[in-house]
């Protein structure tokens, strides 16, 4: 197998709604390696969760993929039905949902709903299922398992509910996991220690994380690679070094200021003025560009292309372009040992 | 000595039930006597007209029907107790006499519809659901609706006009013919069109209430989490949404008991359908006091009964209901 997991080519991703055509996802070009864990980190609305709902073909009816291709483990899924798609679901991606509470059937045992998912996808019996489903939620974290095995959800706290539908979604062993903001919803120890959970997993059973979140301080505490979304595109993209030492899109810096952490260096809690920008009418030029006090005339009239900084960071502003004026970039976080 | 939580809990129910049917008992006895209208007419009929002030005086004294309205209840309501619910005016004998080798006609029709109603919706339901918004769900919804605003008696007596009089395939009325009392099969023959006429009527509103129901829940969160998966859209619908829908369920056909009683009213009254629906409409009409009692008696000990053992099952389908019920407001 290929050390690729995923790669999306130019993903264009639209919603028809009876305004018009809302461009969600715009041209997104992602690389997702084996058993590496990818942040898409961005504003709500930006287009991280259709982009995954789109490789998941969970979009609802009146959402419709554009462009591009998606390819998974080498596999073109883009045209693929849904009975084709079903086969994939589970066993070679699998989704974690934000709300833990609202993701699990409250009127189905936690067990059922794991061994749902097993059976779905290997012959086993349904003893061997439940001895399964046991040592899975023994791996997420949960703790008499076999005990709770019958259990409601409205039993679990909602950092247990999580862990629960961490394990429906490993059930099949994946290649791909989605988590679609899986910390937002839970309180801050919990939230560190399901991030934790996340690493642990993927050195368990190498499966390639897709992790969305608005959240900095998570994105750097798991993440390998962060990539930064603005308006449907991915604007800055590089490994997490890179990312929080060298960021080079003022959008990353505008999202990197207004950390709180950084607040409290400086005293001023920073915030990016004005709204991001409706997608039913994109503006031309870096949808970003008007929000950004470094915008650079060129930014208004024509979109900027992803811009080599080193092998593995690229970043779409003109600003890196030859012969842009040189902007003063704000320091933001410094290394420690620099 | 402490008594298991369960137990407590039927006592409970038990307790309340009695409540509930001396209350209903009250109010009916009481609204019965308030209507207006001359309980002595169903008694004696034509003849009344030719009947003297003392006479009908006397007749009243003798019916129990001279004192005020609380004295007649505690005097019903003594006897009752005894098993003596007294006898009907009309006909002239015990009502319980009356009312019995109706109720079994009546159980009869009236079961075997709800059951198909029931049965029927669900699957409708859920196949509008698969199909949502597709050509034949808008179909099934406006056929549906169509049927259930088709006032009853009008069907019926279309009904029989085509299968009875014009094909001469099923009978037109009575719920056997003379002497097959026992014959199933002539039973059935005789309540095909009843039963056309009121799964028609009720069919598309609990039809469409839960298929609404099954609607808001497909697009509930974990639906995603189960189609990500891997079930299709018939496994969701099936073990996932209809278990969540199953408590509105439960409790809707509770509630529909008197709902789906009252359409046998109607369509044993177009059928000449020998049970305790047309003998509601019947003692009503004649002030038949005591077979009206009867029959309100039997049909509200239905209801409450029914909606005993759905709060049951709905325990059972969703055990949040019952720990809801330990938090103290």
């Amino acid at each position: 197998m290929s050390d690729i997991a995923l790669e999306l080519d130019n993903l264009t991703v639209s919603f028809y709604t009876k305004q018009g055509e809302v461009e969600a996802v715009r041209g997104v070009d992602l690389t997702l390696h084996q058993g590496e864990i990818l942040c898409i980190v961005g504003e709500s609305g930006c287009g991280k969760t259709v982009m995954c709902q789109s490789v998941m073909h969970l979009l609802p009816d009146y959402a419709r993929i554009k462009a591009g291709r998606m390819i998974v483990c080498g596999e073109d899924i883009t045209g693929y039905s849904e009975k084709q798609m079903r086969n994939l679901r589970g066993s070679r991606m699998s989704m974690v949902f934000q709300d833990p509470l609202t993701t699990l059937n409250p009127t189905i045992p936690i067990g059922k709903q794991i061994t749902e998912s097993i059976l779905k996808h290997k012959k086993l019996t349904k003893q061997a299922a439940k001895i399964e489903a046991i040592g899975l939620m023994e791996m997420v974290g949960i703790p008499d398992a076999a005990k709770r095995f019958d259990l409601q959800p409205h039993f679990f706290s909602g950092g247990m509910r999580q862990r629960c539908v961490i394990a429906v979604a490993l059930a099949s062993n994946p290649r791909i996991l989605f988590a679609d903001e899986v910390t937002t919803a839970l309180d801050v120890t919990v939230k560190s220690m399901v991030l934790d959970l996340l690493l642990e997993i993927r050195e368990k059973t190498g499966v390639a994380i897709v992790f969305i979140t608005h959240d900095f301080g998570a994105a750097a505490r798991i993440a390998d690679r962060v990539a930064v979304m603005y308006a449907g595109k991915i604007v800055e993209i590089g490994d997490v070094e890179e990312m929080f030492y060298d960021p080079r899109h003022p959008y990353t810096w505008g999202l990197l200021s207004s950390l709180p952490q950084i607040a409290l260096e400086t005293g001023i809690l920073h915030s990016i003025p004005g709204m991001p920008p409706s997608l039913l009418n994109p503006p031309k030029g870096d949808a970003f560009a008007s929000r950004n006090k470094y915008a650079l005339p060129k930014d208004f009239e024509e979109m900027p292309p992803m811009f080599k900084v080193t092998d593995t960071h690229y970043a779409a502003t003109w600003l890196l372009e030859e012969g842009a004026p040189k902007v003063e970039r704000p320091v933001l976080i410094k290394r420690e040992n620099a | 000595m402490k008594k298991h939580p369960v137990i407590k809990k039927i006592i409970k129910r038990i307790l309340l039930f009695v409540v509930v049917l001396f209350v209903l008992s009250l109010v009916a006895f009481c609204l019965a006597r308030l209507a207006p209208g001359d309980p002595l007419q169903s008694f004696y009929g034509d003849k009344l007209d030719t009947m003297s002030e003392v006479e009908k005086q006397m007749a009243r004294e003798r019916l129990g029907l001279d004192s005020d309205i609380l004295t007649q209840y505690g005097r019903w309501f003594v006897n009752a107790l005894g098993g003596d619910f007294g006898l009907s005016f009309k006909y002239k004998m015990p009502v319980i006499d009356v009312v019995s080798p109706l109720i079994g006609n009546s159980l009869l029709l009236g079961v075997t519809a709800y059951i198909v109603i029931f049965v029927l919706a669900t699957v409708l339901a859920v196949f509008c659901v698969l199909h949502e918004d597709k050509f034949i769900d808008k179909l099934i919804c406006k056929v549906g609706t169509v049927l259930y605003y088709t006032p009853a008696f009008w069907l019926g007596v279309v009904l029989v006009l085509i299968f009875s009089i014009n094909l001469g395939w099923l009978p037109s009325s009575g719920a056997y013919d003379v002497g097959k009392a026992n014959d199933v099969g002539n039973r059935m023959i005789h309540m095909v069109l009843p039963l056309i006429v009121m799964i028609a009527s009720h069919l598309w509103y609990y039809g469409y209430m839960i298929r609404n129901k099954l609607l808001d829940e497909v697009r509930k969160d974990y639906v995603l989490l189960a189609k990500s998966k891997g079930c299709t859209r018939r496994e969701i619908v099936w073990k996932h949404c209809l278990r969540n829908v199953a408590p509105t369920i439960v409790s809707i056909m509770a509630i529909s008991i008197p709902h789906v009683t009252g359409g046998t009213v109607v369509v044993e009254s177009v059928f000449n359908y020998p049970g305790i629906g047309g003998l509601a409409v019947e003692s009503a009409k004649y002030h038949d006091y005591n077979l009206l009692m009867v029959v309100v008696l039997i049909t509200g000990a239905a209801v409450f009964a029914a909606s005993f053992i759905a709060q049951t099952i709905n325990e059972e389908i969703d055990p949040r209901m019952k720990e809801m019920g330990t938090i103290k407001w």
